[in-house]
């Protein structure tokens, strides 16, 4: 079996596309789940019944669902439900929102509950309301304690967007995956996606290693 | 030690804060049980007593960190309002400062002073650092502005905790064993703070184990016992001639001997 790396470098531009869609993809999730994972914790701890059910049956139910199924639930649902098509970047990005708010939410929960009740009642004898306190005082003292969480978060979310290429999102894995059918360079193309894959996961997963010794102990 | 004050303070003109048979219960356990008591403008009043006879409880009433169930507790004329928007008003009127300090970590001492000011008030962030940093000035901490708390000493950031209290410029300032947590080298240093707070004549609660403050500053002393307040009266009258027994039991307990 003769190997042809050409392959790979004939494609340079297809795969670093592919690249800045993952990268996209990523970011914009991120973006969107952190305000969105604050959001539905903040439901969760509402007096209002009624809300903070909602929060709690998301929750449980996002982080519980396969992400794949969520990917293919948004590729045939999502339409149905808004009578809206979506782009399949789109579709690919709801249902990996949906599933990281929820795992944030559940991380932000732990960070706000770790803050002891003293510091929100400091805030409250000063006279601030629940939510001054809670901007103010509370999340930037969780969120700092919850950074190395997040970070490894992101690294896992980093990989899992590869599962939006099933509904044919033009990021890294579908990309490669295409060119590979192209061309019947399996092995070729298989190594090279496996090789940007680490060489863009590796030095995160430094930084994170790093977060966690700067926050991870402290106080 | 000589006593610098003693006595009421401003007895003709209505109290800042009244205790009308306030009471609270946690569950089946009742930690206040009707106490009625009242502060009188420029006034240090000290709580003392045993531990769990609900001397916390009482303060946190008075800012309505705790709701009383029975009784009513009364500021500046007016019962203390229901709803949380209300509240808020009150609290901005009345300083307070804990036994663990709880200062903000996240802020420089700086910043613990001014954002009262600015999030609360919507002060104008420059003119309220200037205050906060004459604040600072104020509680011996001027160089200090740029520090976290975590690079102060406890007594230092009890300090930054008067002055953050300070800033919103309150009415009347309540202390919940300022010192407790405090190493005894700078014990002082806050009490100092808060001698000087007095002499300006701030209406001060404080719950405190010091009974040296409590006989030099105090004008008026509440003693409890099993959340009822079991005597009452200026400082010479409780240290040197307590009527009740549990109050001369706690006394000697604590080593005092007049
Ligand atoms: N949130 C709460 N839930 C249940 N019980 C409470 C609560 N807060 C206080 N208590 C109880 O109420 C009683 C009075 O407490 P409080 O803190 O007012 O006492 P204290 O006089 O301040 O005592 P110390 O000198 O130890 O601070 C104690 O028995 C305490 O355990
Ligand atoms: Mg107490």
């Amino acid at each position: 079996m003769t190997l042809d790396w050409n392959v790979v470098w004939q494609y340079r531009g297809d795969l670093a596309y592919g690249v800045l869609l993952t990268i996209a993809l990523t970011v914009a999730t991120m973006a969107i789940a952190v305000p969105g994972g604050i959001a539905v914790m903040l439901m969760r701890q509402s007096h209002v019944r009624a809300v903070s059910f909602l929060g709690t049956v998301f929750v449980e139910f996002f982080r519980n669902v396969p992400l794949i199924l969520l990917v293919y639930w948004a590729f045939y649902v999502l339409p149905i439900l808004t009578d809206i098509q979506f782009s399949a970047f789109a579709t690919g990005l709801v249902a990996m929102c949906l599933n990281v708010s929820a795992y944030n939410a559940e991380t932000f929960r732990a960070g706000v509950n770790s803050i002891r009740k003293g510091q929100l009642e400091a805030a409250m004898a000063m006279g601030m309301s629940r939510s001054q306190a809670m901007r103010k005082v509370v999340l930037p003292q969780a969120i700092r304690r919850i950074l190395p969480v997040l970070a490894s978060t992101w690294v896992s979310l980093f990989k899992d967007t590869s599962l939006v290429s099933v509904i044919a999102v033009g990021e890294l894995a579908h990309t490669a995956l295409q060119i590979r059918s192209q061309t019947f360079r399996v092995l070729e193309m298989l190594t090279a996606m496996a090789a940007i894959y680490w060489l863009l996961g590796y030095p995160q997963a430094k930084l994170v290693d790093w977060i966690h010794r700067k926050y991870g102990v402290t106080e | 030690m000589e006593s610098t004050v003693t006595g009421r303070k401003n007895g003709d003109q209505p109290p800042v804060v009244q205790y009308d048979g306030v009471v609270k219960r946690f569950g089946s356990l009742t930690v206040l049980n009707g106490v009625s008591a009242r502060v009188n403008k420029g006034e240090v009043v000290c709580l003392i007593g045993p531990s769990g006879s609900g001397k916390s409880t009482l303060l946190r009433c008075t800012n309505a960190l705790e709701i009383a169930d029975g009784g009513r507790v009364v500021f500046e004329g007016q019962p203390l309002p229901k709803t949380e928007a209300e509240l808020r008003h009150v609290r901005r009127r009345m300083g307070m400062v804990f036994q663990n300090f709880e200062l903000f970590p996240h802020m420089t001492a700086l910043e613990n002073v001014a954002v009262g000011p600015i999030t609360i008030l919507g002060a104008d962030p420059a003119e309220a650092r200037a205050k906060a940093q004459a604040l600072l000035e104020k509680v011996g901490l001027g160089a200090k502005g740029g520090n976290h708390p975590s690079a102060l000493s406890g007594g230092q950031q009890q300090r930054v905790a008067i002055a953050r209290a300070l800033a919103m410029d309150p009415d009347v300032m309540l202390f919940d064993e300022p010192t407790s947590a405090l190493d005894p080298e700078t014990i002082g240093e806050v009490l100092n703070v808060m001698k000087r707070l007095a002499e300006e004549g701030m209406t001060m609660v404080v719950v405190t184990h010091e009974m040296s403050f409590a006989r030099r500053v105090a004008n008026w002393i509440l003693v409890f016992d099993e959340g009822r307040v079991i005597e009452e009266g200026p400082p010479a009258q409780i240290f040197d001639a307590p009527t009740h027994a549990r109050t001369q039991s706690f006394l000697s307990h604590l080593g005092w001997n007049g």
